[in-house]
């Protein structure tokens, strides 16, 4: 028998190899990232870069975003905003300058975000953050899309549960921090309130910082209300203000229709964090979700901070959009994204709303629930819908 | 608005005011007192006990009252190290302690930074108890921290008036020459002084964090009260510095409260200037010749 040219085994095995599936001609795709590693909103900023990550891992594990003849592996480029707009504007010109990028997951607070998008909107980038300001959904959002739910897309349908479930409570006292934040979005919420007939007999501000409540918590408590609602507040201070009501002897209703700070709360006040009502966004009982929890969990341990499926629900949308697009240019994956209506993930259907309240249909809409802590527990109450 | 379980809440919010300010305000007119250094690393002292204080109950998991002296001690005991680094080339020189104490608490505070982070952070209660007597509400962490405080301001108060080293305290900041002239070692009862103010410092940062929260910034408060309640009391006094804290504590408590916080600050601090206007020495210091 005729004996094979080692050479020509070589060059024959070379050619398979090339030719296999990794032979696709494969690409880097870089994914931006922006989040609070240091600073007030370091759970977010952590969550964050965890759901980003989980949902790249998911790709590569595929062997890269599939388009046509090409595979992409993307690859996260992640900068700390410090939780604040200057860090926001710094994090974005390395991403966009330096690094290259044209897609960016986070951040999640106001302040940061519109110091991305600072940087983003006049190169075009597209950007899926959080972030309550007013400013950061206008008619001219072309390219970001927030992906988390506002005080204008939940408070309405809490406060209504709240009236239908607790209608012997009238008078509410609101305390929220005394910055943009706090500033504009207790007016949604003293509105959600006052449209369901209660009385809101007191809306207090603090500044950022102080810790000792009991001075404005005694003179809110001895003008009689029922509800204490928490708000916007950052999770210590939501649980300090937890505690020291409680310590204070009141016994109403003590509701955060923003947050989520549930895990904080419990940790700050423990027994006395019992009953507590607070927005929530992700259900880890939710079957959709199983997947992601059970990934979550290979890597991670602990309670699961909600931005982390939200930021892998936001990624998982972008990857979803570029494979309809069969691209990885701005235009044609922003305009998919547009068009996702439908496409299915862990909080159900995509569904993009908010053309009348912010002038265009890029506010991610979605589900969300009402819980309460029970014995040390969270415990489901309500599956409430925008 | 003037009811018993206001009026008692003001009250007692006062006290622990007053109790944490006057931990604080003795070690910092002690230290002042005896060496001459206006320490304005004096609130990062407060800050480190605050941080021990929560890592031996998270991690250690340690019972309060066992965390917070063990934690006062080891930063007083680390104390006595930048004593010796850092204080000692400047006892009776008052700029350069001053200049050479900025520079300690930003190093301090950036190395807390770099260590535990920036963010805030909370230590879950320890006492979660509400105590009622009639309409008044007693919760059992403000008891707790009242309680500490009187015990450590009792044991102060007999440490510096019964004990040699006490007295020799009081004599070295009477006059110097006077007390090296009669034997006393002014070195050892620097070293003596600088651990008792730095543990108290610690010791009402382990009592704030159990109140409050921390983080690498919060020094700047309590640094700040202190300064205002040994004006208030008179520089170098101590009898001063507990009257000072009680009038602060008291009074903030009370505006805060009907007018709230940012009313109080400024209103605190119109306080003392007047005040120093009218008698400069402060309540109970002594008036320069």
């Amino acid at each position: 028998m005729r004996m094979l040219h080692p050479v020509g085994v070589v060059g024959v095995l070379s050619l398979l190899l090339l030719g296999s599936g990794q032979g696709l001609a494969q690409e880097e795709l870089k994914i931006g990232a922006v989040g609070s590693l240091s600073g007030g909103g370091t759970d977010w900023g952590v969550a964050t870069q965890r759901g980003v990550d989980l949902a790249v891992a998911e790709v590569k594990a595929q062997g890269g975003l599939h388009l046509g003849a090409k595979a992409y592996m993307p690859r996260v480029i992640m900068y700390d905003d410090q939780y604040t707009g200057q860090g926001g504007t710094t994090a974005a010109q390395r991403l966009v300058n330096v690094d290259g990028v044209s897609f960016i997951i986070g951040p999640i607070g106001s302040p940061a975000v519109l110091g991305v998008l600072n940087v983003t909107r006049p190169r075009n980038v597209v950007v899926l953050s959080d972030g309550f300001s007013p400013k950061i959904l206008v008619p001219e959002s072309t390219h970001n899309f927030r992906v988390s739910l506002t005080t204008l897309e939940f408070a309405p349908a809490i406060v209504r549960w709240l009236r239908e479930h607790q209608p012997e409570v009238k008078r509410v006292a609101v305390i929220s921090p005394n910055d943009a934040v706090g500033q504009q979005v207790v007016p949604i919420l003293v509105n959600a309130y006052k449209a369901n007939n209660f009385t809101v007999a007191f809306d207090e501000k603090y500044e950022r910082g102080m810790n000792d409540f009991t001075p404005i918590l005694t003179r809110i408590l001895a003008g009689g209300v029922d509800v204490l609602e928490l708000d916007s507040n950052a999770p210590g201070e939501a649980g300090l203000l937890l505690r020291q009501a409680r310590q204070l002897g009141f016994k109403g209703t003590i509701i955060q229709t923003g947050g989520p700070a549930v895990e904080e709360a419990m940790k700050v006040a423990g027994p006395l964090a019992e009953d507590f009502l607070s927005y929530e966004i992700f259900d880890p009982a939710d079957p959709r979700g199983a997947a992601f929890i059970k990934a979550y969990r290979e890597k991670h341990e602990g309670p699961i901070n909600a931005y982390a499926p939200i930021m892998y629900n936001a990624t998982q949308i972008l990857f979803e959009a570029m494979r309809r697009a069969g691209s990885v240019e701005v235009e044609p994956v922003r305009t998919s994204l547009e068009h996702l209506t439908g496409y299915d993930t862990i909080f159900g259907p995509v569904r993009w709303g908010g053309k009348s309240e912010y002038g265009i249909d890029h506010q991610l809409l979605t589900d969300f629930l009402l819980v309460r802590l029970k014995n040390g527990k969270v415990e489901m109450v309500s599956h409430l819908s925008p | 608005m003037f009811t018993v379980p206001v009026l008692s809440q003001i009250v007692l919010n006062g006290f622990v005011l007053a109790a944490i300010y006057t931990l604080v305000a003795l070690g910092f007119t002690l230290i002042f007192g005896i060496m001459r250094i206006i320490n304005f690393a004096h609130g990062e002292f407060a800050m480190l006990g605050g941080f021990l204080v929560f890592f031996m109950l998270q991690v250690a998991n340690m019972p309060f009252f066992v965390a917070l002296p063990l934690a006062s001690f080891a930063v007083a005991g680390g104390g006595l190290v930048l004593e010796a680094l850092v204080y000692r080339p400047f006892y009776q020189k008052e700029l350069q302690g001053m200049i050479a104490t900025i520079g300690l608490s930003t190093v301090i505070v950036y190395s807390a930074v770099l260590l535990f982070g920036s963010h805030q952070r909370s230590i879950p209660a320890s006492f979660t108890a509400i105590f009622t007597i009639g309409p008044v509400i007693l919760p059992a962490d403000r008891l707790a921290v009242l309680t500490v405080a009187a015990i450590a301001l009792a044991a102060f108060y007999v440490f510096i008036t019964f004990t040699r080293i006490g007295l020799a305290m009081r004599v070295v900041a009477q006059d110097l020459e006077i007390a090296e002239a009669q034997g006393i070692n002014a070195r050892a009862t620097y070293r003596a002084a600088f651990f008792v103010a730095t543990f108290l410092a610690a010791l009402a940062g382990g009592l704030l964090a159990q109140l409050y929260s921390l983080s690498p910034f919060m020094g700047t408060l309590p640094l700040v009260k202190s300064f205002i309640v040994v004006i208030l009391g008179g520089l170098g006094s101590i009898p001063g510095a507990a009257a000072g804290g009680l009038v602060l504590g008291m009074f903030e408590s009370f505006v805060s409260t009907f007018y709230g916080l940012s009313v109080a600050q400024f209103a605190s601090l119109g306080a003392v200037i007047v005040l120093l206007v009218l008698r400069p020495e402060g309540l109970l210091g002594r008036a320069e010749r």
